[in-house]
């Protein structure tokens, strides 16, 4: 009897058309946990730097956690792991929705996907059984629509759907997963990933139980973790106005990034923040599986020239990269182009970030007119900003250059370009400045993943409520820890919230709920929670090392791929030019002096950034030192 | 005392279908769950359904064994599940959809207020669900028709208190 855990998981070779069934691994279950920990694994142990990302032989797992469709209070989270086409390192992008939760109910744990189909396919899962279908019909379609259609073809109102747009399917590199009905998988290309397979969709369907191997202590545990959750301090604000509702806070600390991070703050903000969004466009709230905050809002534009767009999952990210990152004080234009990247399967943030760099090298003289194409890229031009970002998800003309992420797409221009590339490893960073939150730019920098905030989610120290910092951490931190400008303490938080972050991606719980958003669920709370699922007695620590030992994993396959401390570093600008703008006026990202004991706290090396042999042995990690990642 | 559901205010979370399903079946098995909230994704309609306990129950008419009958306390349609052939005549019957046939235990289930104490109203974290009184019912709604005008009455307070009307 599997608690927890549904026990099944299934391998689909696109190529051979092979699918095979089994039990989900006992080893991977005690030492991965699930989600982000099954994914690292198996692509370490299936894949490696001679892959190439858009070849067959990538993998892209889907996979769920043992608490991933139960009701503890936001367990409906979903990981796709894959090498990332974007970095050609390790890649992984986590959503939330009814895709994870349908995928147990319909009896597996994890779906692994190689190989590459000769046409387009969609991989049909219901109730133990997987079969492909063809997708010819639905090729070229937008990715919101494609879930729509193939909930028709089955005639099934409840089927739960993974699409790509045609992003996907032109392997533009940061292109998307769409996830049931309109929330993103977004980062690190693995919409392109499932494009270079012809995978267009997977379709999932189940009728299934998850069972608990303690009901009574289970019982217990959710129910006083939701209640936690609903009474928290921030509970109402984020329940109204989910991730847009820090925009103006944002604003104030300087850590909006305006026009691709020349400055942090945005003079419009206030037309584009949380309030102008739910006074004006407002339209429901809508919620993921199991959860009680509803983060999620449907938002629409009823007047004007958008009239029409209606967007789901819109957060602050989308408001900080086609917003403030290209001097865009029009709300409405701001919605269409969320609607636009979700339905072409374009990551917002990477995609918003590839306009706002050609909008920076247009105004620096860099490109002209000749090299767009004849558009104007000035400042602000939300038309052009449309018309790019639909020639980048088709690879047209300058779309092409930007299809390739900024990395490339300054190498290619040249001409010094590459100095306003904001991204590391290739990923190009979201509206977090790390000039003005010390923790946040360390966190892009030893995200393993690229530039992400993410990975360490840094909350506590950003807006720096003691309150929120005294539950978590203790006293013994403050002032410093509170303190977004101090470098003292940072480099363990950052540690902390990785390893916590792997754990909650592995579990099947979500970031932006208790977690770190709302900061009710830590350690402990999600120790007691898996244990009474899965009837496997876990502690704090024991969940701890099982985090730091997906971490590690991660960042050996990452030293495998080539990735040295030498990449552990933020672009010039956050180092050097003194952030102009609000609370962080005059600062720049200190990275360095929280580096070498972040490095020391990890049991990495130095000077290599490679894990030390003696902290691979401890986490049970020593086929890495085999493989030649250890320092 | 019924259960009183307002659309309106459903998110989506399926929380009550696997609150509801933990309790009847031991595991959370949304498509075992006595409450169904019926999803139209593409409008985002969400609507949460379940036995709307019948003053006329055609379910119990139509059973021809008798084994549905009214709980005096509760006053919910339950099912004696020993009685029950398994014929589901009552699925048949019902208009609704608010009875369903188990294949595994060979009887039919459904909501039975949880014995007067329904699990669905007390997880519902967004105040979808409640279990009222039929007396109650009609002034919660008014209530809740005359907050979404009480924009109206914040206008009306501060103009009487100029004119002293209201100390
Ligand atoms: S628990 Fe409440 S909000 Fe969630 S689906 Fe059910 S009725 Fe809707």
């Amino acid at each position: 009897m599997n608690y927890g855990y549904v026990g099944k998981c299934a391998r689909i070779n696109l190529s051979t058309g092979d699918i095979t069934i089994a039990d989900t691994p006992e080893d991977l279950m005690e030492n991965y946990l699930g989600g982000n920990g099954f994914g690292a694994k198996i692509l370490w142990d299936e894949t490696g730097p001679e892959t190439d990302p858009l070849s067959p032989e990538n993998r892209l797992i889907v996979a769920t956690g043992p608490i991933c469709g139960t009701f503890v209070p936001n367990a409906g989270r979903v990981e796709f792991v894959f090498k990332s086409p974007l970095t050609g390192i390790y890649g992984d992008s986590n959503s939330g929705g009814f895709l994870g939760p349908e995928l147990k109910f319909a009896g597996f744990d994890f779906l692994v996907i190689l190989g590459k189909a000769s046409s387009p396919v969609y991989l049909h899962v219901e109730d133990g059984r997987i079969g492909l279908k063809d997708a010819s019909h639905l090729w070229g379609e937008d990715a919101v629509k494609t879930e729509e259609l193939i909930r028709k073809e089955l005639g099934d109102e409840d089927v739960k759907c993974a699409t790509i747009g045609p992003a996907g399917e032109n392997l533009v590199r940061y292109a998307c997963i769409n996830v049931s009905v309109q929330r993103q998988a977004g980062r690190s290309g693995g919409g392109a990933v499932m494009g270079s397979k012809n995978l267009k969709a997977i379709a999932v369907r189940g009728h299934g139980p998850v069972c608990i191997a303690d009901p009574k202590r289970f019982y217990e545990v959710a129910v006083r973790l939701k209640k936690l959750i609903m009474e928290d301090e921030f509970y109402p604000a984020v329940s109204a106005y989910g991730t847009p509702g820090i925009v103006s806070l944002m604003n104030i600390i300087g850590r909006f990034p305006t026009k691709n991070f020349q400055r942090g703050d945005f003079p419009y903000a206030d037309e584009i923040n949380a309030e102008a969004l739910r006074e004006n466009h407002f339209v429901k709230d809508i919620a993921c599986y199991a959860c009680p905050i509803a983060c999620d809002k449907i938002y629409g534009v009823f007047k004007g020239p958008y009239a029409g767009a209606v967007t789901r999952s819109f957060e602050y990210e989308t408001l900080g990269s086609y917003g403030a990152g290209i001097w865009n004080r029009d709300l409405p234009s701001i919605i269409a182009l969320g609607d636009l990247c979700d339905r072409l399967g374009l990551d917002s943030i990477s995609a918003g970030r590839a306009v706002g760099f050609a909008m920076e090298l247009f105004e620096k003289g860099i490109i002209t007119k000749k090299d767009t194409g004849g558009l104007d890229l000035t400042w602000g031009n939300v038309e052009s900003a449309m018309t790019l970002t639909k020639m980048i998800a088709k690879r047209e003309g300058f779309g092409a250059v930007l299809a390739e992420g900024v990395r490339r797409a300054s190498r290619a221009i040249g001409k010094g370009a590459e100095y306003y590339a904001m991204e590391v490893k290739g990923q190009e960073i979201a509206a977090q400045d790390g000039r003005a939150q010390q923790s946040m730019g360390l966190a892009h920098v030893t995200s393993n993943r690229g530039a992400d905030h993410l990975k360490a989610f840094p909350t506590i120290d950003e807006t720096g409520y003691p309150s929120q910092a005294v539950r978590r951490y203790g006293e013994q931190y403050l002032p410093e820890l509170v303190d977004p400008q101090a470098t003292k303490y940072k480099a363990w938080v950052v540690k902390d919230g990785e390893d916590f972050a792997a754990v909650v991606d592995s579990s099947g719980n979500c970031k932006s709920g208790g977690t770190f958003v709302l900061a009710q669920v830590y350690w402990s709370e999600m120790a007691e929670a898996i244990s009474a699922a899965t009837g496997r007695n876990l502690t704090s620590d024991d969940l701890k090392e099982i985090g730091e030992r997906i971490y590690n994993l991660q960042r050996c396959y990452n030293v495998l791929c080539g990735i040295s401390s030498k990449d552990d570093t933020l672009p010039k600008r956050l180092l050097e030019e003194p952030s102009p703008s609000g609370k962080a006026k005059g600062q720049v990202a200190r990275i360095h002096e929280m580096l070498p004991e972040y490095y020391a706290l990890r049991g990495w090396d130095p000077e290599t950034g490679r894990p030390k042999k003696e902290t691979l042995k401890r986490l049970g990690l020593e086929f890495c030192i085999d493989r030649g990642a250890a320092s | 005392m019924f259960l009183y559901i307002d659309p309106s205010k459903c998110t989506g979370c399926m929380l009550c279908e696997a609150f509801c399903s933990f309790k009847k079946e031991g595991a959370i098995w949304p498509s075992k769950s006595r409450i169904t909230v019926l999803k139209w994704e593409e409008k985002a309609a969400f609507i949460p359904f379940t036995c709307l306990q019948c003053e006329r129950p055609l379910c119990a008419e139509a059973c021809p064994v008798g084994a549905i009958s009214r709980d005096s306390k509760t006053g919910a349609m339950v099912v004696n599940e020993k009685r029950c052939l398994g014929c589901k005549t009552c699925v048949l019957a019902c208009p609704f959809g608010g009875i369903n046939f188990d294949e595994e235990k060979g009887y039919v289930v459904k909501c039975d207020l949880c014995g007067g104490d329904p699990e669905c109203a007390k997880q519902c974290p967004k105040g979808a669900i409640s279990f009222v009184h039929p007396d109650r019912m009609a002034p919660k709604k008014k209530r809740e028709a005359a907050a979404k005008i009480t924009s109206l009455l914040e206008v009306v307070a501060p103009v009487k208190k100029e004119e002293g009307e209201v100390a």
